[in-house]
């Protein structure tokens, strides 16, 4: 096996020397995670902050009614109120958005509260998302004044709140908060990382059989004493490195975003690094080992049929969705690790990370999972070292 | 020595090749029922126009194809039954091979010293000597894909010659070459008569046949139609130049 070795040391070169397939490889992958935290945290939170501090514009118009919830509104900083609302036109006024908000009191409103009745209040705007958080912060002060009057009538019948509240509900959710975080984020975290190492092999893939054809380096490789297996044995490995490392740089990348974000709650930070843990990104990697070992062996076979690097580009980007499909099926809430999606490959990567990241994983399905990938890679280079002893495969439109 | 002993090689034919072809048939024979001997120290033209089969048997006989009939026999070892044997002997070019762009001709030769098997002192010494006689010193360090033509062309020759095989086979190898870069494959291809090996190398130039030829067999549509010394063509020939006689036993006039 010297002589794969010697190829493997030259293909690692050849590969590391190359620009896009280092992009693809290394500069992407490590990138990637805190790009997307930063992004989604900064335009989260500053969206966030610039709802809660804008000021609304609010018509009030009482009718000479309610004059607690009128000072309520009038105390406030962040609105401004405007009680002279042309009132033909208020649904222009709103769509035109000179208004946020209008809030109008029937005439009788006082008059009904009086007479232990409902008083009608309508309040009008347009849903929107910065809207969103206007209308909490309008109802939360309406909702204030309902809970004064319902506490006033009451206490006029000499009643205590609980009577209008016979059921008290205590929420007591037992699930751990890194099982809720496998549950979500459990999917989509392993979906970016199978996706990491296809993307990763593909190059190189496509560079180191496909290429050396377009090239036609690959006739005098052949007239070397080394073999076929020899050849297909060190270009593997390369492709198989290129996934895993690709991979691997992704966990990276989510590590370094997860370390310099200060904007996710403590709680969840303690649940990420747990799953950042050596234990658990060891068993990731263990699955991603195999997978890579399948994707590589696909590729490189895929890589010799074609014969030129473009068309094996064009061969294999159908490929990602294929890749894409399981790997997205994992996402799905319901779906679960069980006898039969341990073995449908990618998928059960899919799912057994999840359940790596959550905790949760039971030792027998893991090797389920195993099996099925080792059984699949195998299969998959046997085909892959036939497919280089084919003449016809190898000079294919030659 | 190369025995290439009544070697056929058929070429099955998909869908599309057979309406492209415009023929019927499920196989197509790229070389049929070819005999000949390539002898140390003499240069053996394999002249034949596009198509007629030269390359295929050229694979062949570097191992890179099977013969679906036949036998080849390369140093002595059978080019199936030994065909890493064979391939140890030979040093393999042809005018369409290119080199590893992203490597330099150190790496490269080095990389192919290792995939011969080569031991290390030896390579040293012969690596010496040929990047010497190659002026490759000079830019041994530096990306191919920075390398003119020229240059590429004499890396491309040490990487041919770097494990003194015993056969050198050349298929067509001044393809694509301008005079200057020829030059250095012909004087290649001399220097190895000189060292006794047993050199094949196929072309459709007929300036080359006259410049190298000690032995010639003409093939057209995998059939050989001549095969004999260089020397007996030209005292046999019927017509007033070599290109004329080609023509001639090519039968398509």
């Amino acid at each position: 096996m010297k002589k794969a070795f010697i190829i493997f040391k030259k293909e690692i070169t050849d590969t590391l020397r190359d620009r896009r397939t280092i992009i693809m490889m290394i500069v992407i992958p490590l990138l990637v995670f805190p790009l997307i935290m930063n992004l989604v945290v900064r335009i989260g939170s500053s969206q966030k902050a610039k709802a809660e501090e804008r000021i609304l514009k609010v018509g009030l118009v009482t009718q000479g009614n309610a004059a607690q919830l009128k000072e309520s509104f009038l105390e406030r900083a962040d609105m401004t109120i405007n009680q002279e609302v042309d009132m033909e036109n208020i649904e222009k006024l709103v769509q035109e958005k000179k208004f946020d908000f209008v809030i109008v009191l029937a005439a009788d409103f006082d008059q009904r509260i009086k007479d232990n009745q409902s008083g009608q209040l309508d309040l009008y705007y347009k849903t929107s998302s910065e809207n969103e958080i206007g209308k909490r912060r309008i109802l939360k002060i309406i909702n204030s004044y309902r809970k004064d009057l319902v506490d006033h009538r009451l206490s006029g019948l000499n009643l205590d709140s609980s009577f209008i509240t016979p059921l008290n509900i205590a929420d007591h959710d037992l699930s751990s908060l890194q099982e809720k975080f496998g549950e979500y984020a459990g999917g989509f975290l392993p979906y970016f990382f199978v996706i990491f190492c296809f993307m990763g092999a593909m190059y190189p893939a496509i560079d180191l059989a496909a290429g050396e054809k377009e090239r036609a380096t690959i006739e005098t490789l052949l007239a070397t004493p080394a073999t076929r297996l020899q050849i297909v044995m060190g270009k593997f490995l390369v492709v198989t490195l290129a996934g895993i490392i690709s991979a691997a740089i992704s966990i990276f990348g989510l590590y370094v975003a997860v370390k310099q974000t200060d904007k996710i709650p403590a709680k969840i930070l303690d649940v990420i690094q747990n799953i950042v843990e050596w234990q658990s990104i060891a068993l990731l990697l263990s699955l991603l080992i195999p997978l890579c070992v399948f994707f590589a062996a696909v590729l490189l076979s895929l890589s010799i049929y074609a014969r030129s690097f473009k068309e094996a580009q064009s061969i294999m980007t159908p490929m990602n969705l294929i890749v894409i499909l399981p790997a997205a099926i994992g996402i799905m809430p319901g779906i679960k690790l069980d006898l039969t999606t341990a073995m449908i490959p990618i998928l059960n990567v899919s799912l057994a990370s999840r359940e790596i990241i959550a905790g949760t994983i039971k030792l027998g399905l893991l090797l389920e999972v195993y099996a099925s990938l080792f059984l699949l890679a195998g299969v998959s280079l046997y085909f892959c070292v036939r497919w280089f002893n084919r003449e016809e495969v190898i000079f294919r439109g030659n | 020595m190369i025995v290439v002993d009544q070697v056929s090689k058929q070429f099955k034919l998909t869908g599309k090749q057979k309406r492209e072809m415009g023929v019927s048939q499920n196989s197509h024979d790229a070389v049929s029922n070819v005999s000949f001997t390539c002898k140390p120290g003499r240069i053996f033209t394999l002249l034949g126009p596009n198509g007629a089969g030269k390359t295929t048997t050229l694979r062949m006989i570097s191992t890179m194809l099977k013969p679906t009939s036949g036998s080849i026999r390369i140093a002595g070892f059978d080019t199936v039954e030994e065909s890493q044997k064979v391939r140890g002997k030979i040093g393999f070019l042809t005018g369409a091979t290119a080199l590893y762009a992203r490597l330099t001709p150190d790496e490269i030769i080095k990389y192919y010293a290792g995939l011969y098997g080569m031991d290390d002192a030896v390579f040293k010494e012969r690596k010496e000597k040929l990047f010497d006689l190659l002026d490759i010193n000079d830019f041994a360090g530096r990306r191919i894909g920075k390398l003119s033509a020229g240059m590429k062309q004499k890396v491309s020759i040490a990487r041919t010659m770097i494990h003194d095989p015993e056969v050198v086979v050349f298929d067509e190898p001044t393809v694509g070459l301008d005079v200057i870069t020829s030059r250095n494959i012909i004087k290649l291809i001399r220097s190895c008569r000189e060292d006794g090996k047993t050199v094949i190398f196929s072309t459709h130039i007929m300036g080359e046949v006259s410049l190298l030829s000690d032995d010639l067999a003409i093939i057209h549509r995998g059939k050989l139609l001549y095969n004999d010394t260089y020397e007996n063509f030209l005292a046999q020939k019927k017509t007033r130049s070599i290109e004329d006689e080609f023509i001639r036993l090519l039968g398509e006039e």
